[in-house]
Order: C-alpha cells, then sequence, then structure tokens
C-alpha cells in the first residue's frame, strides 16, 4: 500500500507543524488589531496567510502530500472549480450592484 | 470490496473507501463554497438593522479557532499512533481530539447565546441570516465529526481495537475531521477578521 | 444453476434478510442489476405521471380560453411536470443505465458501494414519495391579490412556482402554503440521493476496472456516465445550500432571496441554474453514451474518433458549467456577463458538434443493421441536432431577450430533452433488453413505436417554435381567440396524444415480450463491448472470471479480425469462443462471494421523509422519528460487515 508513497511525517514532526500554524493564527489575530497600521495590506495578508494554513494543514495533516496524484487532482480540481464559478458570481453580484 | 480473488480491487492504488471520501470532500467544498459566497456578497452591502461585526468576541473566537486547530494535531498522532499499533496512545488521542472539538462546539453555542442576548436573532437582517447559517452548517459538521470520534474510541474498547482495515475506520474520520478544520481556517479569515 | 446460501447467524438489530424471491428480497438488495432494474420501474412509473401531468396542460391549451383547468391548477400541472420529469423520470432512467451497464462494463462484479448504492436508491424513493405527498397532506394556499382558494382544487394543491422556484415567487409572501416546501425539502432529498450515487459511481470507475480495462479502453458508455457523476457531483451541493436558503426563508423568516430584509433574487438564479445548467448536461450526457454504444454495433464500423467522442464529453461537462448565466439574459445582470456568457455559450457547440460528426462518421459507409435501437439513435441524431441548432440561437442575448419566456424555449428544450434525451434512453431501453430479460422485444411493435412517437413528437414540439416566435408565453393557462394561435396549439395538443399512444405501444411490447418474447441468445446484436461475453440475463455473478482486457472493443476483436484491406472478417473460432463463453459463464469455477442484502439502507432512507414533514410542520416527535430510522439504519449499517457467510454453491 505504502509502496508508492512517500513516508508520513513522525510525531515530532507534526507538533512542529501544529506550533507553526499556531504562529499564523497568532499573525493573523495581530493584524486584526493592526490593520490601521498595515493598512490596505492586512487583507491579501490575512487571504495568504489562511491559504498558507490549508495548505499546511491538507498537505501534511491529511497526507495529500503523500497521496496518489489522482486524489491529489481530484481535490485540487474541486478547488479550483469552486474558486472560478464563485469568484465569477461574487464578482457578477458585485457588478450588478454598482450598475444599479 | 465485492467479487472473487482474481479481481484487482484498486485500479488506482488507492483504498477504495479513502477514495470515497475524498470524492466526497471535494464535494463539500462546493457546498462551503456556495455559502462563503453567499456571506461575501451580503458582507458588502448595506442591510438594514445593526452590524454583527460590531459584537464580535476576536479574542474569545481566536482561541476557539486555536482550540480547533489544534485538534488537528491530536487527530494526526491519534492516526500515527495507530499506524505503530499503539492502542492505548489512539484512544487518548482520539479522546482529546473529540474534547477539543467539544469545547470549539461549546464555544461556539456560547458565542451563539451572546449574539442572541445582544439582539441578533435568525432572521434580524440578512447578515445575521448568513452568519448563523454558515457558522451553523460548520458547526453541524463538527458536531457530527464528535460523534464519529467518541464512536470511534467505544469501538477502540473492545478487545481487538481499532484497525485500519475495518468499514469505520480512523483514517477517513480523520480525513473527515482535517477538513472540518480547514473549513474553520477560512471561515475564522473570511468571517471574523477580513 | 448456482444457489446462494443463506446466512446461519446474525448480530445486530436485525436477522440479515435471505429472501431470494418476493418484495423483501427487492426491498433488501444491493446487487447493482436488481437496482437498476428498480431504478428502471420506479421512473417509467414518475415518466407516466409526468406524461399524464403534460396531457391535462394540454388539453387545457387545445383551444383558446379554455377553462378545463383553473390558473392554480395550471401552474402546479406545468410545476410538477417539470419536477418530475428531470428529477423522477429521465435522471433516475439514466440512473437505472449507470446502475445496471456500468459494472458490467468495466467488468466488474458491483459497484464500489452496494449498500450506498441501495441507499441512494431507496432515498431517491422516498424524495419521490415525500414531493408527490403534497397532493394529499400539501396546500397551495391563495396569494394576496392572486386567485382565490377556492380556485385551486385537489390539483392545485401542488407545489406551483415552477421547477426552477424563481424568488420571490416562491417564497412565502406568493406562494403561501405548504406546497413549495414540499418541492424545496423534496428536492433536497432527491439531491443527497443523486449525490450518494455520483461518489459511488466516480469510485466505481476509478477503482473497479477489471485487468487491462484502462480508461482509455472504456465503452463511451462508461465514459459518459463518469462524467455525469462529476458533473453531479459538483452542482448538487450548489443547490443543495440554495434550497436550504429557500427553506430557511419561507419557514424562519430569513430573506435570503427577499429584497425586504436586503437579501437578493438574482443570487437564487445564479445559484439555481450554476445547478440547472450542468443539471442539463447531467440529463442529456448518458444519452450521448448510450447513442456511442449503438450506431458502432449496428454499422458494423468502429466508432469514428473514441478519444475525441471521449474528450469531446469532458469538454461539454466542464464548459457546462460556465454558462449558466445564459438562463438570465433577461435578468438583471451586468452587460459584461451577459456577452461573457453567451460566448461561452457559442463555444460550448463546438464540443457538441464535434460528437455529431463522430456519429455521423461512424454510420458513414457502414452496413446499417436498422433494427429498433438503431432507429431510435438516428432519431436521436436528427432530433437532438434540431434542439442544438435552436439552442444556440438563444446565445445571442438580443434574440434571447425576445425568445426568452416563450414557446420557443419549450420547444428547444424538448428537443434536446424529449428528442435528445428520451430517444437515447428509449434506443438503450429496446438494445439492452434481451442482456436484462434474456428475451427478444418485438421488432415490428418496437418500429411502429419508433415512427408513432417521431411523428407525435414533432408535431408536439414543432409548432411551438412558431407559436414562441409569434408570441405565445409560456407558464400561461389561457390564450385569447384574437391571438390566432389556436390552429396551431390544437395540433400541438393532438401530437401529445399521439406521443401517449406511442408510449402505450411500448408498454405492451415490453409486457409481452419480457414474457413471451423468443429467448435470445447471450450476443443478439454481435455487439463489441464486454457486458455481452455474459449469458442473458446476466447472472447474479455478472462474470465468472474476471475478464481481462486487451482493447477497446475487445469482444469485437476476440470475433473479427482483420484482412489486407481492412475489411473486418469473422474469424473461424468465433463461434467456437461463443459457445465457450456461454458455457463458462454460466457455471463460475470458483466460489464467488457477492454482498449481503441489507436491510439498513431502507430503513435509514425512510427516516428523511420524516425530517422533512418536521420541518414543514415544526413538529419534535416526527423530528423524532426521522432521527430514530436514521440513527438505527446507521448503527446496523456500521455494525453489519459487507459480505460474510455467503458463498454461492453449485447445484445440478
Amino acid at each position: 500500500m505504502s509502496d508508492n508513497h512517500r513516508e508520513h511525517p513522525t510525531p515530532k514532526k507534526y507538533v512542529q507543524i501544529a506550533i507553526f500554524l499556531g504562529v499564523l493564527t497568532a499573525i493573523e489575530v495581530a493584524l486584526y488589531y493592526t490593520e490601521d497600521i498595515v493598512g490596505v495590506f492586512t487583507d491579501p495578508l490575512l487571504i495568504f496567510l489562511a491559504i498558507g494554513k490549508y495548505i499546511v494543514v491538507v498537505g501534511w495533516f491529511m497526507h495529500l502530500r503523500f497521496e496518489n496524484k489522482m486524489v491529489n487532482r481530484f481535490f485540487a480540481g474541486g478547488m479550483i472549480l469552486a474558486v472560478i464559478l464563485f469568484a465569477i458570481v461574487m464578482i457578477e453580484r458585485a457588478a450588478g450592484d454598482y450598475l444599479n | 470490496m465485492s467479487g472473487g480473488h482474481d479481481y484487482p480491487h484498486e485500479s488506482t492504488g488507492v483504498e477504495t473507501r479513502k477514495l470515497g471520501m475524498w470524492v466526497f470532500l471535494s464535494t463539500e467544498i462546493l457546498f462551503f463554497g456556495t455559502l462563503i459566497t453567499t456571506f461575501m456578497i451580503f458582507k458588502g452591502r448595506d442591510f438594514p438593522g445593526m452590524k454583527l461585526t460590531d459584537v464580535y468576541d476576536i479574542p474569545f473566537t481566536s482561541v476557539s479557532s486555536f482550540v480547533l486547530l489544534m485538534s488537528s494535531l491530536t487527530m494526526v498522532l491519534a492516526h500515527n499512533a495507530l499506524e505503530n499499533e499503539d492502542q492505548e496512545k489512539t484512544r487518548v488521542w482520539l479522546l482529546a481530539t473529540a474534547m477539543l472539538g467539544s469545547v470549539f462546539l461549546a464555544g461556539q453555542i456560547y458565542e451563539f447565546t451572546e449574539f442572541y442576548h445582544k439582539g441578533f436573532e435568525l432572521s434580524t437582517n440578512i447578515f445575521s441570516s448568513t452568519f448563523y447559517v454558515l457558522t451553523g452548517f460548520h458547526g453541524l459538521h463538527v458536531f457530527i465529526g464528535v460523534v464519529f470520534l467518541i464512536g470511534l474510541w467505544i469501538i477502540g474498547q473492545r478487545q481487538k481495537g481499532l484497525s485500519l482495515d475495518s468499514g469505520f475506520n480512523l483514517e477517513f474520520i480523520a480525513l473527515y475531521w482535517h477538513f472540518v478544520d480547514i473549513v474553520w481556517i477560512v471561515l475564522f479569515t473570511v468571517v471574523y477578521l477580513i | 444453476m448456482t444457489k446462494i446460501i443463506e446466512p446461519d447467524k446474525q448480530t445486530n438489530i436485525f436477522r440479515r434478510p435471505s429472501s431470494e424471491y418476493g418484495i423483501w428480497s427487492w426491498i433488501t438488495t444491493v446487487d447493482h442489476k436488481k437496482i437498476g432494474i428498480m431504478y428502471g420501474y420506479a421512473a417509467f412509473f414518475f415518466l407516466l405521471i409526468g406524461g399524464l401531468e403534460a396531457l391535462v396542460l394540454r388539453i387545457q391549451l387545445a383551444q383558446p380560453d379554455n377553462n378545463f383547468l383553473s390558473a392554480a391548477e395550471y401552474n402546479a400541472m406545468f410545476t410538477m411536470h417539470g419536477t418530475t420529469m428531470v428529477f423522477l423520470a429521465i435522471m433516475p432512467i439514466s440512473a437505472a443505465f449507470f446502475n445496471y451497464l456500468l459494472p458490467l462494463q468495466i467488468g466488474a462484479r458491483d459497484v464500489a458501494f452496494p449498500r450506498l448504492n441501495a441507499l441512494s436508491f431507496w432515498i431517491w424513493v422516498f424524495g419521490g414519495l415525500f414531493l408527490y405527498s403534497t397532493f394529499v397532506f400539501g396546500t397551495a394556499g391563495a396569494p394576496e391579490g392572486g386567485y382565490l382558494a377556492e380556485e385551486v382544487g385537489w390539483l392545485g394543491n401542488a407545489p406551483n412556482g415552477g421547477w426552477f422556484g424563481y424568488q420571490p415567487n416562491a417564497g412565502f409572501k406568493y406562494s403561501p402554503g405548504t406546497a413549495m416546501d414540499y418541492w424545496a425539502i423534496g428536492l433536497q432529498i432527491l439531491g443527497i440521493s443523486s449525490l450518494v450515487s455520483a461518489f459511488n459511481f466516480i469510485v466505481t470507475i476509478l477503482n473497479m476496472r477489471t485487468q487491462g480495462m484502462r480508461l482509455m479502453r472504456m465503452p463511451v458508455f462508461t465514459w459518459m456516465t463518469f462524467a455525469v457523476a462529476f458533473l453531479l457531483a459538483f452542482s448538487l451541493p450548489i443547490i443543495a445550500i440554495a434550497l436550504f436558503y429557500v427553506t430557511f426563508d419561507r419557514q424562519f423568516g430569513t430573506t435570503f432571496f427577499l429584497t425586504e430584509g436586503g437579501g437578493d433574487p438574482v443570487l437564487w438564479q445564479h445559484l439555481f441554474w450554476l445547478f440547472g445548467h450542468p443539471e442539463v448536461y447531467i440529463l442529456i450526457l448518458p444519452a450521448f453514451g448510450i447513442v456511442s454504444e449503438i450506431l458502432p454495433t449496428f454499422s458494423r464500423k468502429p466508432l469514428f474518433g473514441y478519444p475525441a467522442i471521449v474528450f469531446a464529453g469532458f469538454g461539454i461537462a466542464f464548459i457546462g458549467f460556465g454558462v449558466w448565466a445564459h438562463h438570465m439574459f433577461a435578468s438583471a445582470i451586468s452587460p459584461v456577463a451577459q456577452a461573457g456568457f453567451g460566448i461561452s455559450t457559442m463555444i460550448i457547440a463546438v464540443p457538441t458538434g464535434v460528437k455529431i460528426f463522430n456519429w455521423l462518421g461512424t454510420i458513414w459507409g457502414g452496413k446499417l443493421n436498422l433494427k429498433t435501437p438503431m432507429l431510435f439513435a438516428l432519431g436521436f441524431i436528427g432530433m437532438f441536432v434540431i434542439g442544438g441548432l435552436s439552442g444556440v440561437t438563444h446565445s445571442v442575448v438580443p434574440a434571447d431577450t425576445q425568445q426568452t419566456d416563450t414557446y420557443y424555449i419549450v420547444a428547444h428544450f424538448h428537443y434536446v430533452l424529449f428528442g435528445g434525451a428520451m430517444f437515447g434512453i428509449f434506443a438503450g431501453l429496446y438494445y439492452w433488453f434481451p442482456k436484462v430479460w434474456g428475451k427478444m422485444y418485438n421488432e415490428t411493435l418496437g418500429q411502429i413505436h419508433f415512427w408513432t412517437m417521431l411523428i407525435g413528437f414533432n408535431l408536439t414540439f414543432g409548432p411551438m417554435h412558431w407559436l414562441g416566435l409569434q408570441g405565445q408565453v409560456r407558464r400561461t393557462w389561457v390564450y385569447a381567440e384574437e391571438t390566432n394561435l389556436g390552429f396551431w396549439n390544437l395540433i400541438v395538443s393532438i401530437g401529445a396524444f399521439i406521443i401517449a399512444l406511442s408510449i402505450l405501444i411500448f408498454m405492451a411490447n415490453w409486457m409481452y415480450s419480457k414474457r413471451k418474447g423468443e429467448k435470445a441468445p447471450f450476443d443478439p446484436w454481435d455487439a463489441r463491448t464486454i457486458e455481452w461475453t455474459i449469458p442473458s440475463p446476466t447472472p447474479v455473478w455478472n462474470f465468472s472470471k474476471a475478464p481481462h482486457v486487451k482493447a477497446l472493443d475487445d469482444f469485437w476483436h476476440a470475433k473479427y479480425d482483420e484482412d489486407e484491406e481492412g475489411r473486418a472478417v469473422r474469424r473461424d473460432s468465433a463461434d467456437a469462443l461463443l459457445a465457450q463463453l456461454e458455457e463458462e459463464g454460466l457455471n463460475p469455477e470458483e466460489e464467488i462471494e457477492l454482498p449481503n442484502p441489507s436491510y439498513y439502507p431502507f430503513v435509514l432512507s425512510s427516516g428523511l421523509p420524516f425530517l422533512g414533514y418536521a420541518v414543514i410542520y415544526k413538529s419534535i416527535p416526527l423530528a423524532l422519528i426521522g432521527v430514530v430510522l436514521i440513527l438505527v439504519g446507521s448503527f446496523g449499517w456500521a455494525t453489519e460487515p459487507l459480505e460474510e457467510e455467503f458463498r454461492s454453491e453449485e447445484e445440478e
């Protein structure tokens, strides 16, 4: 079963990853309170951090990095499709508002 | 799963049920995607009544987000322990995950109650509706996850313990649990911070 | 014959079911073939109901200023006609084909999750019954300023906001009563069913293929099933959430789609059509697959451009996600969006055209064998081309704003979904009839069925094109005499009854042939794919041993060789091969383990309607009944192994 997989990480590695995730969360909360200083960069930074956390959990905790590429493609496909479709809906609705 | 011994069971090499779980999670993205899209659309609009954003308790939500994040760690440790066939540790980490999940749920119930007392009902305005439905839908997922975890823990009490081969399997529950966690990673940013 | 030994012990809630005959064997079965047959019959039953609803509508419209139906009844009938045909007739008939054929075509013994398969069937049944229980329990109410309560009548106590449920018309203010709640929750339940079966089929195709069945050796029908499963898996969640919103709006006072509270009715249209347009391809792609199987067999040529057909199928599925807003050109969407979606709608005609040319290329120069399945397949191509071309005219936004909500649109989508999907489905029903029942259908009756249906169909939907262009609006219960629309409406109504007649011929043929038809050889059509290498009717264990596939159209290559000029020449060994296959197919050498029947899918799914009623009537006891049934079902399921003491045993 595991012959085509890379080895899963060790518990120590998992704890390190969790600490990393915790730090990212702390930065996120800090950004919320420093919005006046960071300004327009706050939201992009927050999104960037969320994506980072997302990738770390999916890749390491859910072992997607170590999984068959079929699974990878499927999950990524669902993700990309959702992002594109919903981006169009959001932009269209926002544009509709603007025009009205 | 079915069929004689001459049958190749997994043409892709991925265990059939695990593949099923991944397909399920891929579609869950669309469920939450729809909810988040609705939330984003209405967040940017004018709506009658009070703003829920004014009563957010960010420190509190940050802590409960952190709790849910750490439950992913305990979950992966349980999985790791089971891979090393350490039943004792598996059960401990499972229970820890279920506890952390329950703490998160308790926090959400507290938060909902607070908002309710401050005058935000489900139908107060479009913002509170989307907020409750979105976070409530996630909370429902966490609740189902906790039930699964406790179910696994109970099965783990049996003589032969848990195994990674059985139908109701720690690996799939773990995938589900992590997924619920990543959804919250997105929700925490989208709903509370931005 | 082979018999299955019943289990001798059972440890969880119920004893393991062991009936092999009678109603319990059907309720507890997890066999993909039995489930497929049940899907077929149940869906055909709903097809008849949906057809009756259409006939009622056509009686009303047969002459101007008619009062056969009240406005309220008319609204309910067209809503139920659309909802029934989409969710309770065409989708499940396609599911019947998926279930029965998919494992056979990839050489598997069953689907990946046999009990989930039974679950999706039973959820679908209960969802359909729930939706139709509106006629017994539901009320349509009388909206302010609308028709009066006494005009509603028995027929009118059904969902009446259209199958698309546009908001705010389908909201509580304009659709009071409970009928639209039955619609929203009924579709929710039906959606769960389709979602579950989509997971099942995706995993089955990815993981259950027999040796040598590489992806690019799979029959086209299997490929189209795959595409449909993707569409279902990624589009149903969207409508599920949207229906949640509708239910919340109607039951709990939220305003997701109501402007009063800051909601957005156009958002409903987006979410509905984000699902609804892929849904169109969910309805038509199975027919594409069926026809792609039939044309090569009856033209005695390989399918022209197999990879092109496969990729075009996926192209359609993929682009099908990007065209939804062409249903909304008349709604308040921005001009940029209108232009973009107009272009993407034109683009989707390209992969569809690729398929048409592939089919024509397949027929070209072939030795055509005009049996009933082939007639229906050819009819499919003709009718679908007409429907497709009128569809492209909608992509031109200014033209579309003229056509929207007229009978032109009705004509278009019936050419696609009836002339396309239903003709394809009938082709498939005739084609695989011998495989399922082991009997031949009556060819003469089959041909009569085809010609009456073709004539009736064109009489019904052809004139709708010009009725629409003359300005007759759809979803309206009367038209005035002065509009001069009466003549063609009468023709349309006559056509509808000719279609009904053709369906009766089909049913007579089916019932007669199933009992008294000639015994079918196991390869009656000299076919190409591996489901024809096993006896007819299919034995419970499908394949006695796992087939080893060496090429696309493996069975054909086993029977035929090529001479120097590339013509197919039947091998001398072909007859011996067929005899050997029949012998092997009926007598498996080793013991075969099959998944066991189970009560739990039925129990679990029976809880869902109770939850639905509980939401509508805000009743805690009903909710408890539903939850208990679901818990009993899931607990029993989780503790019951898929297969245990079962073995198949050789007898005489």
